[in-house]
């Protein structure tokens, strides 16, 4: 057992050496740290949307010698580390981040409830956060000075919705949706713009996340005939959703899925075929915009795959004003946060101004996979492509 | 090392540590509340589960039940009453299910108090739906890092405490006749029944106070989040590793891993888990014993 002593007196010593060794050196560099779901549930939506483009776009940007600070141009040094899916974990990581390493910058984490958790922090220490995969009134309504929520809110993604069904005369819908902040705000979100709208609302069935089979539920609305399901769903449970509505062979006119159906991997898995016709959330396309093709064909080249035609494209806006509000305002984090505050931005999803934490200038959108591509199909300025209504029978 | 001697050195312990949010950075400090809160479920699981060879997977119901319970109370509360909310909403958990299942053994009882997590979690989300609208709670106004720090130094102490006082009494005298052979303690007088729910509720006390305690830093508040099973496998491992039939064992074994855990994913943050991983093989190839057993072949060999 001499050994086993031996290794861990040793271990032990390395591992007082490392947390006593001192936080470091910040010389040249711009230090930008993030902890971020590598491993754990969290670890889906974030190796999709959010991680790819802060390590994109910071060799991009050391690429073109750095992020111009006064004038003179800095590379930059990206911090990440893997925060485990586990929320004492991310406050853990930024108190390290922002209180002991006193890094520049930070970038957010993934997911509502980390973006919550990190807040408090944020105001504390000063740090300005430009999330874009945290989406709810109740992030809005925290009135933090530091936090900047780039998704669209709840209302303005199911109003767009509400309207494209009342052009499209789809008068009555099913709505299932998921029991998380998410599916009931936007339940709550829908449900009033559709009362507004005089849609009627033949059913309501909600279900607990990680919920393994729906099919009872769905064969009851099927027997309701409504126009459109509407299913305000996580990506697990949009893909068993999709699965689930076809195999029964239920096809109403308009299918709507929530989160997840803006994934390349969404139509990959259950091919192009069968998503034709599905709608959900989404934002932009390549040919939502030059920018956007560029952004695409970059992203593509660098991780040869697709990025997710929703919140992928918030991310790197938030690193778009970001870079520009360095650019303006320098490293006092300080004038960052009112720089980005009071001014409006260009980004690949098109102009962007914040009113407290919300984004106010990105118009709500119903995107459809049509052809393998999640064509934008509402607002009609907007559109990519004219929608498929209504949707063609499960194929 | 008698039971007064072990009080009295975990009351000294206790004293050094309560310096901790004056002399260690924000960083450190959270990395000591970890360690503390790691220490205190590990000990907690091993004062019922170490002497009677049950398996618990509660440990994170009880947490999640704490979380919730600051959740529900802080706006009318003050944190301490809280904390302590949490821990007896913990121990009268723990006594109805044990009064339930605790007849159940090996594999049935550990699948069942998994379960009983999952259950509590949907309850809790079905309950909020249904009554209160909402998903999610969120917590403003949370008390600062060193009071969470000492609110759970105290918890951790109170554990160690409990477990000294478990061990030296016919509580627990009671506990190991039943890990050894259930029928003879029964024989011998023992309400086997009566003494197995009384010692689990006793040790829920401590997760369900620290989920309540811990709760505050995450503002946010939401089934998925709290009830979270990583936090119950992980207490039942560092509890086996360092040696769950021994006192110092599943705190020694809390605090290293905590630690070695910390500096793997701050220092190799794309293989941590694999490092995290053959580590976990080599403790249970030549450490059957727990980390425990390193400390007692020293103490023989200096002897």
């Amino acid at each position: 057992m001499k050994l086993g002593t031996r290794i861990g007196t040793a271990l032990l010593g390395a591992l007082l050496g490392a947390l006593a060794a001192p936080a470091l050196a910040q010389d040249k560099p711009i230090t930008i740290g993030y902890a971020i779901a590598r491993t754990g549930p969290w670890s889906i939506g974030a190796q999709v949307t959010q991680e790819p483009n802060y390590i994109m776009w910071a060799e991009q940007v050391n690429a073109a010698g750095g992020l111009s600070v006064g004038g003179k141009k800095r590379k930059i040094e990206l911090i990440g580390v893997d925060d485990r899916s586990n929320m004492e974990t991310v406050v853990r990581s930024y108190e390290k981040l922002m209180a002991s390493d006193k890094v520049d910058l930070v970038l957010p984490p993934w997911g509502t409830g980390a973006n919550f958790a990190v807040m408090p922090l944020a105001q504390k220490h000063g740090y300005p956060m430009l999330s874009p995969t945290a989406t709810g009134r109740k992030l809005v309504a925290m009135k933090n000075p530091y936090f900047f929520a780039l998704l669209q809110q709840p209302d303005r993604m199911m109003d767009a919705l509400a309207e494209f069904m009342v052009a499209r005369k789809v008068r009555t819908a099913a709505v299932i949706h998921v029991d998380e902040l998410f599916g009931l705000e936007q339940f709550t979100a829908l449900e009033a713009s559709m009362k507004a709208k005089g849609i009627q609302i033949l059913e309501v069935k909600s279900y607990p996340i990680g919920v393994k089979d729906l099919a009872p539920v769905l064969k009851a609305i099927q027997a309701k005939n409504p126009d459109a399901l509407i299913a305000l769903s996580y990506p697990p449970d949009t893909f068993l959703t999709t699965g689930q509505t076809k195999a029964i062979g239920f096809n109403p006119a308009l299918f709507y899925a929530a989160v997840g159906t803006a994934f390349p991997f969404y139509r990959d898995k259950m091919t192009a075929a069968t998503v034709e016709g599905v709608m959900g959330l989404g934002t932009w396309n390549p040919k939502t915009s030059a920018a956007a093709k560029g952004y695409f064909d970059r992203h593509v080249a660098r991780w040869k795959k697709e990025p997710d035609r929703w919140a992928s494209a918030h991310a790197w806006a938030g690193l778009q004003i970001l870079q520009k509000a360095v650019e303006k305002a320098g490293l006092d984090r300080k004038k960052i946060r009112d720089y980005i505050a009071a001014n409006e931005f260009d980004t690949i999803i098109g102009k962007i101004r914040f009113r407290g934490s919300e984004n106010v200038s990105t118009p709500g959108v119903v995107s459809q996979w049509q052809n393998g591509e999640f064509e934008v199909v509402w607002p009609p300025n907007l559109a990519t492509s004219p929608a498929l209504h209504p949707k063609p029978r499960w194929n | 090392m008698s039971a007064r001697e072990q009080l009295a050195a975990t009351l000294a312990c206790g004293a050094v540590l309560a310096a901790a949010p004056w002399l260690l950075s924000d960083f450190l400090l959270s990395l000591a509340l970890s360690c503390l809160m790691y220490a205190a479920l590990a000990v907690s699981w091993a004062m019922f589960c170490g002497p009677t060879h049950y398996l618990s997977l509660a440990t994170s119901a009880f947490f999640g039940l704490g979380a919730y319970v600051t959740a529900w109370s802080l706006e009318s509360l003050p944190y301490g009453v809280a904390v302590l909310a949490g821990g007896l909403i913990g121990v009268a958990f723990a006594a109805l299910i044990g009064a339930a299942v605790l007849h159940l053994r090996g594999a049935y009882f550990a699948v069942i108090t998994f379960g009983l997590g999952e259950l509590t979690l949907h309850l809790i989300t079905y309950t909020e739906k249904t009554y209160f609208h909402t998903a999610g709670r969120i917590i403003s106004d949370a008390p600062d890092n060193a009071a969470i720090y000492w609110t759970v130094l105290v918890l951790t102490l109170g554990a160690v405490a409990t477990a000294i006082l478990v061990r030296a009494s016919r509580l627990g005298l009671a506990l190991r006749g039943i890990g050894a052979d259930e029928e003879r303690a029964q024989t011998l007088g023992v309400d086997t029944r009566r003494v197995k729910i009384l010692a689990f509720a006793l040790s829920a006390f401590f997760p369900g106070a620290l989920g309540a305690a811990m709760a505050v830093r995450w503002t946010y508040i939401e089934p998925l989040s709290v009830f979270n099973p990583f936090i119950g496998f992980q207490t039942v491992l560092m509890a086996m590793l360092g040696g769950a039939h021994t006192l110092i064992g599943p705190i020694v074994s809390a605090v290293f891993f905590s630690l070695v855990s910390e500096f793997l994913r701050l220092r190799f943050p794309y293989v941590f888990l694999l490092l995290l991983g053959l580590l976990l093989i080599a403790l249970i190839l030549y450490l059957p014993g727990g980390l425990a057993s390193l400390l007692r072949r020293r103490g023989r060999a200096d002897a």
